[in-house]
């Protein structure tokens, strides 16, 4: 290649690139990398900075509250995961056929996920109340134990899974139809013509050209399942008791009610790592199952 | 009929069942937001009722007069609309970039746009807020606009798309002479529609549903979002539940707009685009 | 002034953004303020809260008021919900675009005057408000804040529930004894009617454990005393009504509004809330008064305070204070105050209070005065909002019945001495 012809090549990556590249490292990555500077330092927002070093990665990494609330994030993420993943998936599968009311069905289930979440946790707390909600009298009605929801330390994340897995059902749905959309009608024809019954189409050939919808959809679940905070905030605050505390519940009470933002950037960028190595992964093993055209 | 057509038939009845009482259930919570809105004084503590006597819009009226709806809607939407825009264009051409060109590095570089979805905006807000007065822009619409103008989620579901496009596509139009931009304007742009329709939906909705940026960073009433209005009907100590509520049927019917116009879209999809 | 260089994130973010935009560094990244003053007029930027959820209207009254007294001067009011209040304050600061004055609530006024973001205020007539207010606003001797607006907890009762269940009214003079009798046999649960209701929180917890006699923390406010005989009764009260004569978390109890609702539509016969109520209940369909709370061995009534602060980045510190002197002591403030039910002026002069006492429902206002005779202020600590959560977070779970009441103060105590070393 000519020295001509390999600018050219640059300056065909810098078009395609820079609209996006510029605006995110001025307006995030270099909020990140301030971010690295406060987590160095005992800073309360109000008052001036005080370098302290590696003293919060230090504290937070030997302190048990933050293995907790990782804990309980994971435990979120392995909840909501598979909930929203096959509930979304199967959707997209039904609602992509032919439907009476197929428009409407679309619709219906997506509201809930531009309803915001102050209403929806109302709702499910209003399902889930203990004593009178709808989901335990279902529950007593057909002889099954009924449990505290989110007034138990043992059931409040299930509640927040719950009621996250059903809010974001419509977001898979959506993403997966546009992905199943791009899947040829003429492939699909030919298995049929050759006598492939619909389970073999779809593990031989709807799941295999799915798999970059598929893939992105467990990434960025889980990049925003370690990120998750709106749904416990409004929902139980963390509680009973700090039982449904999770890591970005604990960064915003450190940098906004606690007074401790220095710690509160070094916790983010411990969540930062582990998600990090959780997407290294995932792009490493994509090669095995993700087909691309 | 034979017993196995009778079978298919029970199934595909009980499966659009299924899909009917799951509809209902996704409804409710809307449903609940609507009735609430219209009940006199009404309230959320006691549980939904589906029946509302003496149904008013009172509460819309309330809304109306105690916020400047019009000014507040059309900011809400003036800074959704671009950077609705704004990403898909900025979002589509990265996705070009990763998906068709080869550079060296690309993987990191792909890596790195990721990684700016992996810190909280809690932890960004102040450092950001920071920035933005060093640059002098803070309460401004750029203010309000700079940190969704590209998106790494964008730029990430548009690649997988192109992705999806079969090489063989751009090659024929290499054959016939057309450039990069050609390629992209011409055949992946509109291959890629289904994606840009659902691109387009989550962008609207980030910002539409926006809240901790602009309540730091805009202080000026007549730069006010549709979120931070709504914020300040709840009081310290009381809250006039059919008010919020009229402003959530307020928040979530644009939103709910713009994924009917951008369904069409998704469907529509392959099917006319002839490829074989 | 320190001459020391003040850490800040302003140098990285500027040394960022130089990079990312390869350009040379043009300078340091402090800069000129926004012009403040234009044709001799000054404005003042104040930031507050309580102004949100309806009196938005009556402190522009105020701020009308003085800008005619002041001519020299424009006041730009930003209010934003209590809620959010705080945040937005916070990075406001941190970023150097705080108001020249802003409002604070006495419960974050420590944590703010100790981290030397509010300027002194000189020369204050400290002869208009209330000596008790007013020092709460002080510091190391200096006087940072000045109070605002003051409101109290008073027992608020549905007479006609007390009628139809034939028990005596609250009166003064009753104790916890009393109030716990008469939630017994108030309370009808096959009516879905509860006795009491009083949140299970920090807030009730430091009052009842006033009423007992007992203190929160030292004299030198170095170590907790609540784990004491005191504390245990006061949080004992507390929990012991959950789910008996009042309502729990599973019933809705916590949920914003809850309370408010369940007086208002006749099924909760006591109800201990703020005066701020007075207003939302005008109108309820039957007849209701309020009473000084009940004590244990003593009274005690909880007390709220808001104050108005300068900040000490203000580059219009004069006329900020001059703002702050008017919105917190001038007969416009009082007369739209009382007018408005907004909380209460904070006036060392009580005759100008005179008004209140017959403006309405409930009859007997004179208790919200009485309560005054015995008030406890919450205490407040530098790591505030960690003390409250942490006390709120042990007496829930000693209330859900997950610790005892002694467990869960020692829990609670451990937790508070942490956050004052």
């Amino acid at each position: 290649m000519t020295a001509r012809a390999r600018w050219r090549k640059a300056g065909w990556v810098l078009f395609f690139l820079a609209p996006s590249a510029v605006p995110l490292v001025l307006f995030t990555a270099v909020p990140m990398v301030s971010s690295v500077w406060v987590s160095l330092h005992q800073w309360n927002l109000i008052s001036p900075m005080k370098w302290v070093g590696l003293d919060n990665y230090r504290t937070l990494l030997t302190d048990p509250g933050t293995r907790t609330v990782f804990l309980h994030t994971l435990m979120y993420c392995a909840g909501y995961l598979p909930l929203v993943f096959a509930g979304g998936l199967g959707l997209a599968l039904v609602l992509n056929r032919k439907l009476a009311g197929r428009s409407f069905f679309r619709a219906a289930y997506f509201l809930p996920v531009v309803t915001s979440w102050v209403v929806v946790a109302l709702v499910w707390k209003w399902l889930l109340n203990p004593t009178n909600g709808l989901v335990n009298t279902l529950l007593g009605a057909v002889g099954l134990p009924q449990p505290g929801w989110w007034t138990d330390p043992n059931w409040a994340l299930p509640a927040v899974i719950l009621s996250s897995a059903w809010k974001d059902l419509g977001f898979v749905m959506v993403i997966m139809l546009a992905g199943l959309q791009a899947i040829p009608q003429d492939v699909l024809e030919a298995a049929w013509a050759d006598g492939a019954n619909g389970w073999q189409r779809f593990w031989r050939i709807t799941l295999p050209l799915l798999s970059p919808s598929t893939f992105f959809v467990i990434v960025i679940s889980l990049i925003n399942g370690f990120q998750v905070f709106d749904q416990v905030y409004v929902m139980t605050g963390g509680g009973p008791s700090g039982s449904s505390q999770v890591v970005v519940g604990q960064i915003y009470d450190l940098t906004f009610r606690y007074g401790r933002a220095g710690e509160a950037s070094a916790l983010s960028w411990i969540l930062f790592a582990v998600i990090l190595l959780i997407t290294a992964v995932q792009i490493r093993g994509q090669r095995r199952w993700v087909h691309y055209a | 009929m034979g017993p196995r057509r009778r079978q298919v038939r029970a199934l595909s009845l009980l499966r659009y069942a299924a899909v009917l009482a799951g509809a209902v259930v996704m409804l409710f919570p809307f449903l609940w937001t609507v009735i609430t809105s219209i009940t006199p004084e009404g309230s959320l503590a006691g549980g939904p009722t589906l029946v509302v006597e003496n149904p008013t819009l009172a509460a819309y009226r309330t809304l109306l007069d105690t916020l400047p709806m019009w000014r507040i809607v059309v900011n809400s939407l003036w800074v959704a609309i671009a950077s609705t825009l704004l990403q898909l264009i900025t979002g589509s051409m990265a996705a070009y970039g990763f998906a068709r060109l080869p550079f060296r590095g690309k993987n990191v570089v792909f890596a790195l746009y990721l990684a700016t979805l992996m810190v909280p905006m809690q932890v960004l807000v102040v450092p950001l807020f920071i920035e933005m007065k060093a640059l002098n822009l803070q309460d401004t619409y750029m203010a309000l606009l700079a940190p969704s103008i590209a998106s790494a989620f964008g730029v990430f579901l548009l690649r997988q798309a192109v992705e999806s496009v079969p090489k063989e596509l751009d090659e024929a139009a290499t054959l016939d002479g057309a450039g990069h931009l050609r390629i992209f304007v011409t055949i992946i742009v509109p291959l890629i529609r289904p994606a840009l329709a659902t691109v387009a939906v989550f962008a609207f909705m980030g910002s539409w549903n926006s809240f901790l940026w602009p309540l730091v960073v805009i202080r000026s009433p007549e730069f006010m979002t549709l979120p931070l209005g709504l914020a300040t009907l709840q009081g310290q100590f009381t809250t006039e539940w059919d008010v919020v509520m009229a402003g959530s049927v307020f928040s979530i019917l644009p939103i709910a707009v713009v994924y009917l116009l951008a369904q069409r879209h998704i469907i529509a999809g392959v099917a006319h685009t002839g490829i074989k | 002034m320190r001459i020391t260089a003040r850490r800040s994130v302003a140098p990285v973010i500027a040394a960022g953004l130089a990079l990312a935009l390869g350009a040379c560094a043009q300078g340091s990244a402090t800069q000129s303020a926004d012009a403040p003053s234009s044709g001799g007029k000054t404005t003042v930027r104040y930031m507050n809260f309580s102004a949100n959820g309806g009196h938005e209207k009556d402190l522009d009254a105020i701020k009308a008021a003085f800008e005619k007294a002041n001519p020299d001067v424009t006041v730009q009011i930003e209010t934003t919900p209590y809620d959010d209040y705080f945040t937005k304050l916070q990075t406001a600061v941190a970023g150097g675009t705080a108001g020249d004055a802003y409002e604070l609530n006495y419960e974050n006024f420590v944590t703010y005057a100790s981290n030397g973001s509010l300027a002194e205020l000189k020369g204050v007539d400290g002869s208009k408000y209330k000596p008790s207010l007013l020092k709460a606003f002080s510091a190391d001797g200096k006087q940072y804040g000045l109070p605002e607006s003051f409101s109290n907890v008073v027992l608020f009762y549905n007479k006609d529930l007390f009628k139809a269940a034939g028990v005596a009214e609250p009166s003064a003079s009753w104790t916890w004894k009393d109030e716990q009798a008469a939630a017994a046999k108030l309370t009808n649960k096959s009516k879905k009617v509860w006795g009491d209701y009083q949140p299970i929180s920090f807030f009730e917890f430091y009052k009842a454990l006033g009423q007992s006699g007992g203190e929160f923390l030292s004299a030198d406010k170095k170590s907790a005393t609540f784990n004491s005989d005191a504390g245990r009764a006061a949080a004992e009260f507390l929990v012991s009504k959950a789910g008996k004569t009042m309502p729990t978390e599973a019933d809705g109890a916590g949920t914003p509004d809850f309370d408010s609702k369940l007086f208002k539509s006749g099924k909760l016969a006591m109800w201990h809330t703020g005066i701020w109520m007075f207003s939302g209940m005008a109108d309820a369909k039957f007849d209701w008064d309020v009473a000084v709370e009940p004590g244990n061995t003593t009274k005690a009534s909880a007390m709220f305070t808001n104050g108005a602060v300068v900040s000490a980045q203000s580059k219009n510190q004069a006329a900020a204070q001059k703002w702050v002197t008017f919105l917190t002591s001038s007969d416009e403030m009082v007369s739209k105050r009382l007018e408005t039910s907004w909380e209460l002026p904070p006036v060392a002069d009580e005759t100008k209070l005179a008004s209140y006492l017959g403006a309405g429902k409930p009859a007997n206002r004179q208790a919200v005065f009485d309560s005054l005779d015995a008030t406890v202020l919450p205490p407040v600590i530098e790591r505030q909002q960690e003390m409250q959560d942490a006390v709120t977070k042990e007496l829930s779970s000693a209330a859900a019945g997950r610790k005892s009441v002694a467990a869960a103060l020692a829990d609670a105590e451990k937790a508070v001495n942490a956050l004052l070393k």
